[in-house]
């Protein structure tokens, strides 16, 4: 069993350090709907948008990772949300060079920066916050990472870069996140395959459980569910959060610029 | 019995009105139901002694108000996109900021 076990963890970070970018192309445009669901009144509150795109430096052609949030503007006035996430990858690995994090939820703003160096397996971060008076603070840290470890973003397009098609009902994956200085095993658990309505049409997906280990946020127990189209592109098309009363959700509105 | 239904129709109704002027207008349907149900039951229990409906009218009016602007904010309000005009600035110079910092780095793409 042990044996198994190591030979299992052994094959699955074999997979994660040489895992080929396969979905994810440039110039691809997700859009998404936040809304909070309570026993079946829907109330829209922000657009979510992921975006990619090439990023050429002196060296090397980079792949930009872009998510967004904003709020709609009929919440503005009452909470007004402008985030955003980037990061710079390798676009044949998908791996991490620099990640950028701009937070601004309701005046509450914050900045933070990591610069990877895979060689030493160091993280570089700067944080920016704003004190009370206006004047800017900043933080900055050297983290030591796992070899696997990536940040929020890439995380995400890395999910979606998974052979899901090869894992069987019942597996499950954890992954390393970077956040907040701090490294957050978050594990995915495939639940099964199911076909929904989207805005996008009717879509067969798989359906994956996200979970973080020993945090309140995201609880291990199947109920932050996000299903992901059964095909080459692997768009998330609807995710569903738990939260103390109702739900939170994440509906797909447009896709453009797919690979396939 | 008709007090403590006046006084959660109230509280139904109120809840209602307030809600139906925030953002979160649709939730307002909850209270609003509660509220009208209440009302009928007020009705009810005071049926055959002839007492002063006005309290009742009042939790009615309340309720109606807040049905009438939540569902006119549900049919007319499409949910749109503020200004992004800060936030698309604010990308342009973080990618010039990233594209200086990208060519410090030593970058191994096969990595």
């Amino acid at each position: 069993m042990r044996l198994l076990l190591i030979s299992a963890v052994f094959f699955l970070s074999s997979l994660l350090s040489f895992a080929q970018n396969n979905t994810i192309a440039s110039g691809e445009k997700l859009t998404f709907s936040a809304s909070y669901n309570m026993s079946g009144l829907l109330t829209e509150l922000a657009q979510v948008t992921m975006e990619t795109s090439a990023v050429k430096t002196s060296k090397s052609t980079l792949l930009k990772l872009k998510c967004t949030a904003a709020t709609y503007s009929k919440w503005d006035s009452f909470f007004k949300i402008r985030d955003l996430y980037e990061s710079y990858v390798s676009p044949k690995t998908l791996t991490p060079f620099l990640y950028n994090r701009d937070i601004n939820e309701g005046g509450y703003k914050k900045f933070m920066k990591y610069k990877f160096d895979h060689k030493s397996k160091t993280v570089a971060s700067l944080k920016r916050k704003k004190r009370r008076d206006g004047t800017d603070w900043e933080d900055k840290k050297t983290i030591k990472i796992d070899a696997s470890t990536r940040d929020l973003v890439t995380t995400l397009y890395h999910i979606r870069n998974l052979d899901i098609h090869k894992a069987s009902i019942g597996d499950s994956q954890n992954f390393t996140v970077l956040f907040d200085t701090k490294e957050t095993v978050i594990s995915l658990k495939y639940l099964s395959k199911e076909t929904i309505n989207t805005a996008i049409g009717k879509q067969e997906c798989y359906k994956l459980a996200i979970s973080i280990r020993n945090s309140n946020v995201l609880k291990g127990n199947n109920d932050n569910v996000i299903w992901l189209t059964a095909d080459k592109n692997k768009i998330p098309v609807y995710a569903k959060f738990k939260i103390a009363v109702g739900s939170g959700e994440l509906k797909i509105k447009s896709a453009a610029g797919l690979k396939h | 019995m008709k007090k403590l239904f006046i006084i959660l129709g109230f509280v139904a109704a109120i809840i209602a009105l307030i809600l139906a002027v925030t953002p979160l207008s649709k939730i307002a349907y909850i209270p609003s139901i509660a509220a009208l149900i209440f009302g009928v039951l007020v009705l009810y229990t005071a049926k055959n002694k002839g007492e002063s409906k006005k309290s009742v009218q009042l939790i009615f009016l309340m309720t109606i108000i807040a049905l009438a602007l939540t569902t006119y904010k549900a049919l007319f309000n499409t949910a749109e996109v503020g200004d992004t005009e800060q936030l698309e600035q604010k990308e342009e110079q973080l990618e010039e900021e990233s594209l200086e910092e990208l060519e410090n780095l030593d970058i191994d793409e096969d990595l």
